[in-house]
């Protein structure tokens, strides 16, 4: 692995215009990282989904080399209907697009930085490979009391002229005093088999609010990693919104400060998975001042030999006082090879604090079933709106009615 | 209509009906009187096709055989069961699920499915004869309602739906007495000389509203008699423990 990766660094540098200082700041990270190698189920966070199993069992011909030098061609029937919107477009890794046509263009400033430093701790070696091998990392940043007209969003689609089989890429959001971001992450369904890590900063500066619901649903052959950093200030919101349902694997990881009073985190998901498919979820909601609120709903439909993992940790600092946490997971196993892993982690070490964790699991309720077919619906209907009405309560969160109804569609529940 | 012979039928080695025959011809209206745990529920529930019971003898169903037949295509034929305990379905619309219900039924006879505009204008008229608040049927099935509201909905959905034979499985306990009207008045409504009724109660009351054809005290899983409607004044009279 790490002859490979040395090789495709240097080509890397090669098609790049970076500094000699910017090479040797993205050579600490990939000796970090070759160091470490991908993370695996002796550590912690990774022991229900061994990332290096999983990788190792799928892509045989591992290759990190894409050249950003090169444009791909965009395909304008990914493009999401019936919602005017701002796009950004990866390509295999590489902007291909930013299009805020719909905004005020003094609101919204895009910056292109290669250097960045990362704010926070971490043990994570997939940071390091992020930061090894992206080739720039773009700032959107909102200025102060805008609120975005329409949503961004963030197209990352691959084509099958791709040389790798691996793609990183990084963002970083600031948004200024009172500002709003709406971001939808949509993401593609290619059949080429490669291992996606995706890495964001979020800076929620005072009152700031952001939505980011994140959307994987058509079937796909990816590996996808998603690491989510989320800075809040005081009164912030954050909600995120996960359909986690497309790729083969996908572990979305999301890690929040709530380092400002009245801050507060939405975080809910949907797991809808088949034959195969493993993916989790993973939060650290730190509540770190007093009068923050964490919420987390994740329900799970869980089909033959597939298997969902939900790690929820909510820790609660000293000066907490006042936290409000909660968090839940449900499960339906829809076959006796289904596998549902909840682990509730909460810490606490302030003494007025409020924080619950549950977790359930179980089959289709067969006298629910039956109520439903004695009523003329036959079993795959019966099944279909029971799982409808158990999901229902996770999208009904969705704060923002015209993307609530766009959710809908696209995960085809009725309402 | 209905025709049950020789019906035995156990739960894991435990035997619950036992030689069970009853005859039920169109229009008539059959009442089953019988303590707790003597078998009522789980006739109604075999009826309708619930799976999980060991049974042997016969049921014909309009000269069907009914073990042949799923739980939907029972439905299909007209059979409706008003539940003892009727299921929260949480997440799932009472009116999205009264029109899925209602078409499944409709397409299933030949008859051309309901549009929105047409069900809600038949879904309103039905509410208001039941006196059923029709706020509720926007909520979700059965969820947070009281116990007298989930039994008058299986009310609103007989109606809807009219069944050929509709099965009450105590219909009427958790009514107040206006409620039991009401009720008593929509069987009342769809009587005819067509449609028949197997109403399972345990009050006598509810037979002053429903005037039945036959009472038949059911015990350990045997009809041990039949008779008229006074029969049930007897036994409200006298108690199981004489007729033992
Ligand atoms: N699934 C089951 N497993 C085990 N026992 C069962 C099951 N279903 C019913 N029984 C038993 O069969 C008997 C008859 O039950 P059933 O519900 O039919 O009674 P019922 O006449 O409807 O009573 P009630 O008046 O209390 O509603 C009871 O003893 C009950 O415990
Ligand atoms: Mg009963």
């Amino acid at each position: 692995m790490s002859e490979q990766l040395q090789s495709d660094f240097d080509k890397l540098v090669k098609t790049s215009k970076f500094s000699n200082e910017e090479i040797q700041f993205k050579k600490n990270y990939l000796d970090n990282f070759i160091k470490k190698g991908f993370p695996n189920r002796k550590q912690e966070d990774w022991k229900f989904l061994d990332i290096s199993q999983i990788i190792k069992k799928n892509i045989s011909d591992l290759s990190y080399f894409n050249d950003y030098s090169k444009s791909n061609k965009i395909d304008p029937s990914i493009f999401v209907d019936g919602l005017e919107h701002n796009k950004i477009i990866f390509i295999n890794g590489r902007i291909e697009k930013i299009d805020f046509n719909f905004e005020d263009q003094n609101k919204i400033e895009i910056i292109n930085e290669t250097k960045k430093d990362i704010s926070f701790d971490y043990e994570n070696s997939l940071i390091d490979l992020n930061s090894a091998l992206t080739d720039k990392v773009l700032k959107v940043l909102v200025k102060k009391d805008y609120s975005l007209k329409k949503p961004l969003i963030i197209y990352h689609s691959t084509s099958d002229k791709i040389k790798s089989t691996n793609i990183n890429l990084r963002l970083d959001f600031e948004l200024g005093e009172n500002s709003c971001l709406k971001l939808i992450d949509c993401f593609g369904y290619s059949t080429a088999r490669s291992f996606i890590n995706i890495f964001y900063n979020f800076n929620l500066e005072k009152g700031s609010i952001l939505k980011n619901y994140k959307i994987d649903k058509f079937r796909n052959n990816n590996l996808k990693y998603s690491f989510n950093n989320i800075e809040q200030d005081n009164n912030s919101v954050s909600e995120t919104f996960i359909l986690s349902a497309g790729s083969d694997y996908f572990k979305n990881e999301i890690n929040c400060n709530l380092n400002g009073e009245y801050s507060s985190a939405f975080i809910n998901g949907i797991f809808s998975l088949k034959e195969n498919q493993q993916h989790e979820i993973r939060t650290t909601i730190n509540h770190l001042v007093e009068n923050t609120k964490s919420y987390q709903l994740i329900k799970s439909v869980l089909g033959k030999n597939s298997k969902s993992a939900y790690q929820g940790r909510i820790f609660v600092n000293s000066k907490a006082q006042k936290t409000d946490g909660y968090q839940l997971s449900k499960a339906i196993l829809l076959d006796e090879t289904s596998e549902f892993n909840a682990k509730p982690e909460l810490e606490i070490y302030a003494d007025d604090v409020k924080c619950s964790h549950g977790s359930a699991s179980g089959s289709l309720d067969e006298n629910s079933i039956f109520y439903l077919m004695s009523r003329g619906l036959n079993y795959q209907q019966s099944k279909e709106l029971l799982i409808n009405g158990f999901l229902m309560d996770v999208v009904e969160k969705i704060t923002d009615v015209e993307i609530k109804n766009l959710i809908t569609n696209i995960i085809g529940l009725k309402q | 209509m209905l025709k049950i012979s020789n019906l035995n039928a156990n739960v894991e080695n435990k035997s619950i009906l036992k030689d069970f025959s009853l005859n039920i011809n169109p229009g008539e209206v059959h009442a089953i009187m019988g303590p707790n745990g003597s078998g009522k529920s789980t006739l109604s529930n075999i009826l309708s096709g619930k799976k999980g019971y060991q049974v042997s003898g016969e049921i014909l169903f309009e000269n069907k055989n009914l073990f042949d037949l799923e739980t939907e295509e029972r439905a299909h034929k007209g059979i409706f069961l008003a539940f003892q305990y009727p299921l929260e379905i949480p997440g799932v619309n009472t009116n999205i699920f009264l029109k899925t219900s209602l078409n499944a039924i409709r397409k299933a006879r030949g008859e051309k499915e309901l549009d929105a505009i047409e069900f809600l204008k038949l879904v309103k008229e039905k509410a208001k004869e039941l006196k059923f608040d029709e706020e509720k049927l926007n909520r979700q099935l059965n969820v947070g309602f009281s116990g007298g509201e989930k039994k008058k909905n299986e009310i609103l959905q007989m109606s809807m739906l009219a069944p050929k034979l509709s099965i009450l499985d105590e219909t009427d306990s958790g009514l107040d007495i206006d409620a039991l009207k009401i009720v008593a008045d929509g069987v009342n409504t769809l009587r005819n000389d067509d449609n028949s009724f197997l109403i399972i109660t345990h009050y006598q009351r509810l037979l002053d509203y429903i005037k039945p054809d036959f009472v038949h005290v059911l015990m350990n899983g045997k009809i041990i008699r039949s008779g008229g409607p006074e029969l049930a004044i007897e036994l409200e009279k006298k108690g199981y423990e004489s007729f033992n």
